[in-house]
């Protein structure tokens, strides 16, 4: 048995690396706290939890850059500008952090989830309540003309600390929906991920356990096929002593026999020869299975191939009154074949077909040149595999053989079966027509080894049509041309 | 679970398991209705154009679980319950497996209408089948069933859901989610048997400075019930009172 992997791993609670600067694009953070801006004219700047500037709208306020114009001022803005970037918003998060300028700053907690997530900086601003310059800021830069600070200190915007709480509220929900939306978005996407992978995990685990089946079933039938050969070779020993001895008792050679010993002998004989003729069956399909077969392609002439099988069943077909009737025309091109393997192939067709034909009806073997071993059809309509006809054609001769019988017919649902070893479309026809149910098997493993098709059609009204293609020879004939015969 | 001692935070994670359209995604809405805004985070549908759920619902619950003196000396810890639901039709089965990854608890959704007995039981053995893959045993797992659409139909009785559950070893909960009826009772059903399981395994109680006793009034209290939790808890049939007897 195989092990399965196991399931592809997702963070349980999908929220193991929830960051601010993942889940929303900064460019619209940055459009954010611009509009922000832009309404209320204060300053508005966004950080991550670990200090990182995601967006910042701040316009230089005009005190601020004059005391930036001393160094020591400068200093001293730094500082709190410093501070205020690292400022904790506590437990409530929400902490004012005041300048010594006398404007303040508004730390704020994004939170996310029951996390915080970053912080919003609104400021500075000059709180509403503010009417006089506070002490601080000549005491920071005592350099500063009082003036001159003090009315670019009230050039500050101005808000009430309610005011400040309100817009920050606001500006929290709408960030609280900006990352909602990325979260959303971020798992969606993640989710899908996840899942095709275990799904392609999962089907992985699968196609793993049908290869194994599939492996075991392949060894099982290497073993089967290993124990026909041994037993139809074993059985095939005795057999032919058993067919030898009744012929010569048959044969009078140990003295002459009564007419019913004579009748008893000669079943023996028969049902020996029945015996063998299944064994042989079943030695050819096990070879053809194990790929032990030898098929010897040489240029055959498929109409010698046809007599040869003809002759054999003419004496059959005659005791059954079947009419047997073959057209093959002159001048078809010779195939790439074996011509015993291919007399085989035909006289299993033709026997198969008087074994279903009625007395009194026709069974037809013709033959003709065609271009595609598929179909059989020749022509290049509307078929997309005949694009290139032209060049592929030449490339692609063959031979077509049909044997025609008016017998009973196979049913379409049939059609791919009947070439399974042992399959018969009714198994009560076994005991009807009789038959071991090797033969079309045999038929079809013999084709496949010459490169070519067989298949079913129905011939209407009753009957059916084996249609045999196989690949035209490319050797050049040989001179004189010498018919083939049965090969031993 | 997940637990951050130097945050001060501990994740539980319960999932709503059940067939399609058996109402786990209403369950998860008429918790979000029935918590209280301070608690609760926003309630994150993952769905088709159709209503179904796709991957999942996503419920966090987030408060401060107090100290034993009841006070939130700002000491105490963030709990936070996230609670999903699965996408119920039979082909996500893989995405189920997937939320269901590290769930602390899981409460089964059914249908209590008599047709659709075999899905939930297809469906319940494909919460075992996925939780063996997980290599987790459903029964060690807290579970309680929820019989749900209760309002319809051609619904099994009380009567024979009782009996049912006398004979089951899960606490058995009647709901309507739609009208949020039984959601609460569900829900505090499986976070007692939840929690019951997490303290004992890792003396949370102990560790968190929680009270042992007061933590589901403690929770809910944060949630916004006003009523009393040994009453919701005691609406169970069945397997869940059997279960407490024994211990």
């Amino acid at each position: 048995m195989t092990s399965s992997s196991s399931v592809v791993e997702l963070d349980a609670n999908l929220d193991g690396r929830l960051r601010l600067e993942e889940l929303v694009h900064r460019e619209a953070l940055g459009e954010l706290c611009k509009s922000f801006y832009d309404l209320f004219g204060i300053p508005v700047r966004i950080y991550s939890s670990e200090g990182l500037l995601l967006a910042d709208e701040s316009k230089g306020q005009t005190i601020c850059a004059y005391v930036n114009s001393s160094a020591r001022g400068r200093a001293a803005c730094a500082t709190i500008v410093d501070a205020v970037k690292r400022a904790d918003p506590g437990e409530k998060g929400d902490v004012v952090h005041p300048c010594f300028t006398g404007a303040a700053y508004r730390v704020i907690a994004i939170d996310y989830e029951g996390r915080q997530i970053g912080r919003l900086i609104v400021g500075p601003y000059l709180p509403a309540q503010s009417v006089a310059m506070p002490p601080t800021l000549l005491a920071t830069e005592p350099a500063l003309e009082a003036e001159k600070a003090r009315t670019l200190l009230f050039e500050m915007p101005r808000a009430k600390s309610e005011t400040i709480t309100r817009l920050a509220a606001h500006l929290k929900a709408v960030l609280d929906l900006v990352i909602f939306s990325g979260h959303r978005a971020f798992l969606t996407s993640h989710m899908h991920l996840a899942s095709v992978r275990e799904n392609y995990r999962e089907l992985e685990d699968k196609n793993k356990k049908l290869q194994d089946a599939y492996d075991r079933l392949k060894e099982l039938d290497r073993l089967k096929s290993n124990f026909l050969a041994t037993v139809s070779h074993e059985l095939r020993t005795p057999l032919t002593s058993i067919i030898g001895y009744s012929e010569m008792l048959t044969a009078g050679i140990a003295g002459p026999l009564q007419p019913e010993q004579t009748e008893f002998v000669q079943t023996i004989f028969e049902k020996g020869e029945q015996l063998l003729s299944l064994i042989l069956g079943l030695l050819d399909l096990s070879k053809l299975e194990s790929g032990t077969m030898t098929v010897k392609l040489r240029r055959t002439e498929i109409g010698a191939v046809v007599a040869a099988a003809m002759s054999t069943l003419t004496p059959v077909a005659q005791k059954k009154s079947v009419d047997l009737k073959v057209d093959i025309p002159e001048g078809l091109p010779a195939v790439h074949g074996d011509p015993e393997r291919l007399r085989q192939v035909f006289q299993n067709l033709i026997e198969n077909a008087i074994k279903f034909t009625p007395a009194g009806a026709r069974i037809t073997v013709v033959a003709r040149p065609v271009l595609s071993g598929d179909d059989g059809v020749g022509s290049a309509e509307d078929r997309d595999e005949d694009a290139g006809f032209s060049l592929l054609a030449p490339a692609r001769a063959f031979v077509e053989v049909r044997v025609i019988d008016e017998g009973i017919g196979i049913p379409d649902r049939e059609k791919a079966r009947v070439f399974d070893a042992f399959y018969q479309v009714d198994s009560s026809s076994t005991r009807e027509y009789g038959g071991t149910g090797l033969g079309l098997s045999i038929v079809k493993r013999l084709v496949d080894a010459h490169s070519g098709r067989v298949r079913i059609e129905d011939n209407a009204p009753h009957g059916a049509v084996f249609v045999v293609t196989l690949p035209v020879s490319r050797e050049a004939p040989a001179s004189p041309s010498v018919p083939p015969g049965p090969v031993q | 679970m997940q637990l951050n001692f130097a945050a001060r935070e501990v994740t539980m994670k319960l999932v709503y398991y059940g067939p399609a359209l058996s109402g786990k995604t209403t369950n998860l809405r008429a918790l979000h209705q029935l918590t209280s805004q301070d608690s609760r985070g926003r309630l994150m549908t993952l769905e088709t154009k159709d209503d179904r759920t796709l991957f999942f619902d996503m419920l966090p619950l987030v408060f401060r679980a107090e100290g034993p003196r009841g006070v939130d000396d700002g000491k105490g810890m963030s709990l936070r319950v996230k609670v999903f639901t699965v996408p119920g039709q039979v082909l996500h089965t893989s995405t189920r497996r997937l939320v269901l990854q590290g769930a602390d608890g899981v409460a089964f959704v059914a249908d209590s209408q008599i047709r659709e007995t075999e899905n939930n039981a297809a469906a319940f053995v494909d919460l075992r089948d996925n939780l063996r893959e997980l290599g987790l045993a459903v029964a060690q797992m807290p579970l309680v069933i929820q019989f749900n659409k209760r309002d319809l139909p051609g619904v099994r009785s009380d009567q024979e859901i009782a009996d049912l559950a006398s004979r089951g070893r899960e606490p058995v909960f009647r709901a309507s989610a739609v009208t949020g009826g039984g959601v609460l009772e569900s829900f505090f059903g499986l976070l007692q048997l939840t929690w019951n399981k997490l303290d004992a395994e890792h003396q949370l109680a102990k560790n968190l400075g929680i009270d042992r006793a007061g933590f589901l009034p403690m929770v809910a209290r944060k949630l916004g019930y006003e009523g009393d939790v040994a009453t919701l808890l005691a609406a169970n049939v069945g397997g869940g009172a059997k279960r407490r007897e024994e211990r």
